[in-house]
This record gives structure tokens, C-alpha cells and sequence, in this order.
């Protein structure tokens, strides 16, 4: 039996961060999901990570370039903790000895509004 | 105004890339620094440089001198002077910190921190690089490309600089030093992983006007008699 969905106003209210990611090796959803958790529970600490709702929504491979692969992703979080969120993303660098930079290049209250970053 | 006065400059091709990128991420300005062997041969880059970066983004050199050698940092500053718009020295030792803190022809000493198990500031230091308006930057690739103790010893000496700061009220400069397209962030990520550390938006702010007023300053050096006498053109 599923869950009755939450009135509104219990509801929680969500961001949408647009991520510009270049790594030099391939990178799956499944990979990216595992990056963010990692290094957010590893910057900001258990606790606080339980706080921040995150889920990857979508992932796009946009291009290759000699140096890097380039993706962009749609991540959701929670409301008042975004500033949390992208500076524990800024701080990505490896992910298997390969080397990865995520920034943050965009953030809105819907999928739809966050998908002009892409 | 976005300021990074420490992006790390290499050849012409990379400069160039660096500099597409940051001004993607919505920097205004970037400093290439270079250490007292390639800074002249990077000047001769300058104009080429210039071409290409046209109308993307203002940049500018800055020497970095890093050596433990006093006299050494002393001769190469006065050759230097008139040269580089900016010259910050890499600290981590003390004799260098306080040497540097103490000589009003530099503008930047450079990650105080650096291979130490404290900031490398205090109060003695703090008040001199306050005298002398010598600039300590924190540079943000220390908190990038460490992990767990080892970045956690950082942001505490940073705190430690912070708490100085507050007191003694030095100049105080934030940069990415960045070494390839992987370690430039947007403006906002690099404000807000300061921010985790313990500055507040207007200690950050004040830390840009500090680059730019930096810049501005060595602009006018020229005209500059002794301290706190200027000549000036306009006749008013």
C-alpha cells in the first residue's frame, strides 16, 4: 500500500541545483549519485547530510574534449541547505584516482526553471 | 567585482584555457602568477595573451616569489618592483612571514599555513601586516586538494587567520590558485565553501575589494613619494 501524499504545507520545499561536471574518466548516474553522497557525508558530516534531501534527477553527457568529459545534472536538495550542498560539490576532486571538478552553475525551484542551465 | 589574484599561469595555450573558463564561472579578473625564474619570460606572453583575451576577461601578472631566503626575496622584490603589478611571497616559514609582513614594497604573503601545524600569524604579526597593509591570502586549492585530517588542519588555520583578522583588521585576500580547468569553481561555490569556513558575505566582499584596491594602488606605485604622499597631475 503506498503512502498518502503529504498535504503542502507539510511538504518539503525543494531546490534544484544544476551541476557542471568534467571528469577525465566515464561517469554513470550511478556513479555521480555515489560522488555526491560520499562527499557530502565526508564535508559536512553524517548528520547534516540526513538534512539535505538529495536526489540526482537527471544527467546529460553534453560533450568530449581532449582534456575532460563534460556532463551537467540536475540535483535536488533541500531548501535551506544549499549553500551547504555546492560547497561540499565544489570540493570534489578525485573520484578513482581520476581527476573531477563539480560546480554549481545554476540553482531554481522547479526541474523545469533549472533545465535553461543545461 | 570577482578578483582571483592567484591563478596559477603556465604556457599560452593553458593560460588561455584557464582564463575561458574562470570567466565562464563569472570571475572578472584573474592574476597568472609566476615565480621569479618564468616571470620574465611570461611578460614576453603578455601580448599575445592580450590578443586572445580580448573583450573575455581582464588579467594581469603577479610574481610569486618562493624561496626561504630572505636577502634573496629582498633583492628580487626591488627587481621586480616596477615590473609586476602584484608580488605576493609564499610563506610557511617564519622568518619569511615576518620579513615579509614587514616590507611595504610587498603586497601579498601567500599561505602563512603552509607545511606548518599552526596559522604562521600572531598578534605580533597580525599588527604589522596591518602597519605595513601587507595582504595574507588563503588560497582555496589548500582546502581542495587535501582530504579529511589533513583538510581539516587547514580550515582550522584558517579559522585562526579569521580570528586575527577580526582583531587586527589586515588586509586579507581569497584566491583559487588554480592549476588547470579542474580547480576553478563558480564565484558562488568558492563564496560559499569560504563561507562553511567561517567568513561571513561582507568579510568576502571586503576580501575582493582588498584584491582590486591592491591592483589599483600598484597602478599609482609610480607616483608614490614615501608613505602617505602621492604626486598628483590634476590641477585643481
Amino acid at each position: 500500500m503506498k503512502l498518502k501524499v503529504l498535504p503542502p504545507t507539510l511538504r518539503k520545499n525543494n531546490r534544484y541545483l544544476t551541476l557542471d561536471i568534467k571528469s577525465v574518466s566515464q561517469l554513470t548516474k550511478d556513479e555521480l549519485v555515489n560522488i555526491i553522497w560520499d562527499n557530502c557525508v565526508r564535508f559536512q558530516g553524517e548528520c547534516n547530510t540526513s538534512n539535505f534531501n538529495l536526489w540526482v534527477m537527471k544527467f546529460y553527457e553534453i560533450g568530449k574534449t581532449d582534456d575532460f568529459i563534460h556532463y551537467k545534472s540536475i540535483v535536488r536538495c533541500q531548501r535551506d541547505f544549499t549553500e551547504d550542498v555546492r560547497s561540499a560539490l565544489a570540493l570534489v576532486n578525485k573520484y578513482n584516482s581520476k581527476n573531477i571538478s563539480i560546480t554549481t552553475i545554476g540553482l531554481s525551484g522547479t526541474i523545469k526553471s533549472s533545465e535553461k542551465f543545461i | 567585482m570577482f578578483f582571483d589574484l592567484n591563478i596559477k599561469g603556465s604556457s599560452l595555450e593553458n593560460n588561455i584555457k584557464l582564463a575561458m573558463e574562470a570567466s565562464n564561472y563569472g570571475w572578472e579578473h584573474i592574476n597568472f602568477s609566476y615565480n621569479q625564474n618564468d616571470f620574465q619570460n611570461a611578460l614576453n606572453l603578455k601580448e599575445d595573451l592580450k590578443e586572445n583575451l580580448k573583450d573575455t576577461i581582464n588579467f594581469d601578472y603577479t610574481l610569486e616569489i618562493e624561496s626561504t631566503n630572505i636577502n634573496e626575496i629582498r633583492k628580487n622584490v626591488n627587481k621586480f618592483r616596477n615590473k609586476a603589478l602584484c608580488i605576493s611571497v609564499v610563506g610557511g616559514d617564519l622568518k619569511v612571514n615576518r620579513s615579509v609582513l614587514e616590507n611595504i614594497k610587498i603586497d601579498v604573503l601567500s599561505r602563512p599555513y603552509l607545511k606548518r601545524y599552526d596559522s604562521g600569524l600572531n598578534h605580533i604579526l597580525a599588527k604589522e601586516a596591518a602597519n605595513n597593509n601587507v595582504a595574507v591570502e588563503l588560497c582555496f586549492k589548500d582546502i581542495l586538494r587535501s582530504y579529511l585530517a589533513p583538510r581539516a588542519k587547514v580550515i582550522s588555520n584558517f579559522r585562526d587567520i579569521y580570528t586575527l583578522y577580526r582583531k587586527f583588521d589586515f588586509p586579507l585576500i581569497l584566491s583559487s590558485r588554480a592549476e588547470s580547468i579542474f580547480d576553478i569553481k563558480t564565484t558562488h561555490d568558492f563564496i560559499s565553501v569560504f563561507k562553511q569556513t567561517g567568513l561571513t558575505d561582507e568579510e568576502i566582499d571586503k576580501s575582493f575589494k582588498t584584491a582590486e584596491n591592491i591592483l589599483e594602488f600598484n597602478k599609482n606605485r609610480s607616483n608614490l613619494i614615501f608613505k602617505g604622499v602621492r604626486r598628483v597631475d590634476d590641477e585643481a
